[in-house]
């Protein structure tokens, strides 16, 4: 019995060490700070992301600003997620927002709109 | 070890306690005039700062805050929105439970600061005196299919069902009652009443409904006496919201194929239009019980819709048009009502056209009040045959509602008062009988309105002068009180009544050979109405969960009753005599498990008698209980939703056939059944596709047709039907929309 325990965890760490291997080709995990204000911030940036290629999901939570990316290493880089990002008008982490993009914002999602 | 951790736990509570929840909405000025909220909007990311702790926090996207208060209270809070006037509360101890309502008034006069957010798809609103449940546009997707009776598929208050075996219709319910005592309205303006009560519901494709509210209990006395049971109110799309474009195409394994089409759009910075097209077709005939009649009858249906809305410095204006047409033929394979032949056929046509206007004055220096009048003018005729009867109804309705709305020294005593006038022609002929009838009704009502911090009271009096039957009182109160933060208490009491319309409102009752007997003259139907609800919410890791039970008890001081027990022969109506009433007891446990999976379930029971053929005894076809659940999960990236509901339909009393040779040992009742439907629906960018399966487990009732060997012999009987008569239906659909410009 303990045995077939042991063989069993062994397997299961196998795996991990599998999933971990292939990572870098399968979906990863990242999270950008951005400059995102309000609901309608996270429309815009959920509804591009969602749709472009090799990301899997993305999440945004406008409190935190933080937004949650799952994707395809391989597919798309996390550099140019945050280059679409800032191409919003939304700064992602280093990358700052594109100063034409961002204007064209409604007043809300500009920085600091909600606090107006 | 004990009584200090529950004194830990009471000294954590009590810290709760000193917070506070709230809604903020915010008000336009163009549009206070209409009499609802409908320019009442939750904003989503106002500011709420507490000016003691300079601590401040944002709304959220239902508009909700919660705030951790200073312990010095009294404490002021600042609230702000974008483009809203800043307000401030000044909260007091006794104000720590309580859950507030913010109004801010906007700063310009087309404030269109706020950015869509998403609502919740379905809940009742926490703020409403009466218990309020909303459908919203993501739970109105959940069943794609097709028209406003299926839009209640997903929702455990309201029942539909089908009320004979060869019409198709649809009938609706609310606490086992029929859909009569249920007063529908189109944004505030009665609506599916009189002729269209039994067929209407397929005249309104669900992709032009932006939203259904559905209130128990008698409503708000400003739009009528007849919300006996319940009230729905249905929301369209608005043309200063639309898509620009929007087309649907479904279509069903049985032949069915439907198209939508709406759009419009900002005209001037003072006008917006839009515009609904539908049309829909089945001209297959399907029998796959083999008793040689259509289980669905051929259909043609077309509706369209125009509307507008003006805004002005000082006037706000909505006016519009609808027509729809539709044609029906059921009854045995082959029939065709242009020829004459000898087989039995149900042939229904019905023509509508109906046009409305709301317009509304406001005050810009008091933004609390405001004169906004409703009108309506509507014709509708209805033509049906059900073998060899016939049936004839022209109904012709012209409405007027002006209300005033206004406040008492402050915002927390609200006034709102008005007076209407009803003109309704309404002609009914069935085979030769006659039955004309014209009503002048001129009314007047008040309604006050008390908003304090944990309770809220409605009451309300309508006094509506009948020019055939005389003075009618109808007094309403309503209260909610919140006993804490995350648990409502609400009461209603009421009184309604109607006119009933005997030919239409019972018009499957045609589908027997039974004859219509009626030995009195109607009397109209007065009901009294109680009930109460218990609302807690709880969290599930930050995620809103909410438990409800509510009980209704409806009277009747009189109603047109239906008796089918006194003998085989026939279908006697009569004024009551006697006792008849329902109960409705429902409970429902919202559950958001995960953040993309949420669960609802919920239970229903009903105890609805009458007396009939002499006795107190359960109304025919009415389940006692009903048991839901819907599980809905969509994938992180929104782009794959999936649904699944079933309901489980208890026993019903069904009329007694066992007078008949084939139904000797039927002990007239139903069977317990479960419908079970299914939906995935994909979404991208612009499109979405949804593949849907409508009675997944195949239940059908076994011989829905009484005597079906012959149509026109006394045995037959088609309205015995208590279950699907079709099995398994495939649907598909496509949606494609071009999105309203944003600003």
């Amino acid at each position: 019995m303990k045995k077939l325990m042991f063989l069993f965890l062994a397997l299961l760490s196998l795996q991990n060490l599998a999933a971990q291997e292939s990572k870098s080709k399968k979906a990863q995990k990242a999270t950008i700070m951005t400059s995102s204000e309000c609901g309608n911030c996270k429309e815009r940036i959920e509804g591009k992301l969602n749709y472009t290629k090799g990301i899997v999901f993305s999440e945004l939570n406008y409190d935190s600003k933080e937004l949650v990316v799952k994707f395809k290493p391989n597919v798309i880089s996390l550099e140019q997620i945050k280059k679409i990002v800032s191409e919003l008008g939304y700064d992602a982490d280093e990358i700052k927002a594109d100063k034409k993009a961002q204007n064209k914002l409604p007043l809300c999602c500009q920085p600091g709109g909600m606090k107006k | 070890m004990k009584i200090k951790i529950s004194i830990v736990f009471l000294l954590t509570s009590f810290q709760i306690f000193s917070q506070l929840k709230g809604v903020i909405y915010g008000n336009s000025l163009i549009s206070q005039n209409n009499e609802k909220n409908q320019r009442k909007e939750i904003i989503v990311g106002a500011k709420v700062k507490s000016l003691q702790t300079k601590k401040g926090t944002i709304s959220s996207e239902e508009g909700l805050f919660e705030i951790v208060l200073s312990k010095n209270l009294p404490d002021t809070l600042v609230i702000s929105a974008f483009g809203y006037y800043n307000d401030t509360l000044i909260v007091t101890k006794k104000d720590r439970f309580a859950l507030v309502e913010i109004n801010l008034y906007a700063d310009k006069l087309l404030p269109e600061v706020v950015a869509s957010a998403k609502r919740e798809g379905h809940g009742i609103f926490k703020l409403k005196v009466l218990q309020v449940e909303n459908i919203g546009e993501g739970e109105l997707r959940k069943a794609a299919c097709c028209n406003l009776s299926e839009s209640f598929e997903t929702n455990a208050s309201v029942d539909v069902n089908i009320t004979d075996a060869v019409s198709g219709a649809k009938k609706i319910q609310m606490m086992g009652l029929d859909g009569v005592y249920t007063q529908f309205q189109f944004e505030n303006i009665p609506y599916l009443r009189g002729l269209e009560s039994s067929y209407g519901l397929n005249s309104i494709p669900g992709t032009w409904i932006e939203s259904i509210q559905i209130t128990k209990g008698t409503g708000n006395v400003v739009n009528g006496y007849e919300s006996m049971a319940g009230l729905i109110n249905l929301e369209l799309k608005k043309p200063e919201n639309i898509e620009r474009f929007y087309f649907n195409f479904y279509g069903n394994r049985l032949g069915r194929a439907e198209v939508n089409l709406h759009g419009g759009g900002k005209v001037n910075s003072k006008i917006h239009g839009a515009w609904f097209v539908h049309g829909a077709g089945l001209q297959n005939q399907i029998d796959e019980n083999k008793d040689g009649f259509r289980d669905v009858p051929l259909s043609k249906n077309f509706a369209f819709l125009n509307r507008w809305r003006y805004d002005g410095k000082k006037m706000e204006a909505q006016f519009g048009f609808n027509t729809n047409f539709e044609d029906k033929e059921g009854g045995q394979l082959n029939f065709d009502p242009r020829k004459i032949d000898t087989l039995f056929g149900v042939h229904i046509v019905n023509r509508h056209l109906d046009a409305f206007a709301k317009t509304g004055f406001f005050f810009p220096k008091k933004p609390y009040q405001s004169i906004g009048i409703v009108y309506n003018l509507k014709f509708h005729q209805s033509e049906a045959k059900f073998g060899n009867r016939t049936f004839f109804g022209e109904e012709k309705r012209a409405y007027i509602n002006a209300i005033f709305d206004g406040i008492i020294g402050n915002t927390n005593h609200k006034i709102k008062s008005g007076i209407s006038f009803i003109y309704a022609d309404v002609y009914q002929k069935l085979d030769s009988i006659e039955l004309p009838r014209v009503e002048l009704v001129p009314g007047i009502y008040t309604e006050y309105t008390y908003s304090g911090t944990r309770c809220t009271y409605i009451a309300g009096s309508r006094l509506d002068y009948h020019n055939l039957y005389g003075l009618q009182f109808s007094p309403r109160l309503h209260g909610k009180f919140s006993i804490n933060e995350n648990l409502d208490f609400r009461f209603t009491g009421g009184k309604g009544f109607r006119v009933s319309n005997m030919v239409i409102d019972n018009i499957s009752l045609l589908a027997t050979s039974r004859a219509w007997i009626l030995d009195t003259i109607i009397k109209p139907e007065v009901s009294w109405n109680f009930g109460g609800s218990i609302v807690k919410d709880f969290f599930i890791k930050e995620r809103k969960a909410s438990l409800s039970i509510d009980f209704y008890h409806t009277r009747f001081e009189n109603q047109l009753v239906v008796d089918r027990d006194r003998d085989h022969n026939s279908i006697y109506f009569t004024n009551l005599q006697g006792k008849s009433f329902s109960n409705s007891f429902q409970t429902e446990l919202s559950l958001p498990v995960l953040k993309n999976f949420d669960v609802r379930m919920a239970f229903k029971y009903l105890d609805v008698k009458s007396e009939l053929a002499g006795i107190i005894q359960d109304q025919v076809m009415i389940p006692k209980y009903r048991a839901f659940i819907n599980l809905a999960y969509f994938s992180r990236n929104k782009r794959w939703e999936y649904d699944f509901t079933t309901s489980v339909y208890g026993k019903s009393r069904l009329h007694d056939v066992s007078h008949l040779a084939n139904y000797m040992d039927d002990n007239n009742e139903s069977k317990i059944f479960p419908i079970i439907n299914a939906q995935i629906t994909h979404i991208y960018k612009s499109w979405d596709f949804y593949l849907g399966g409508e009675n997944i487990g195949n239940y059908r009732q076994k011989d829905p047709i009484v005597g079906v060997e012959n149509p026109f012999g006394s045995d037959f009987d088609a309205t015995r039907v208590w279950a699907p008569i079709l099995g398994i239906n495939v649907y598909t659909g496509v949606r494609y929309k071009i999105k309203k410009k944003k600003n």
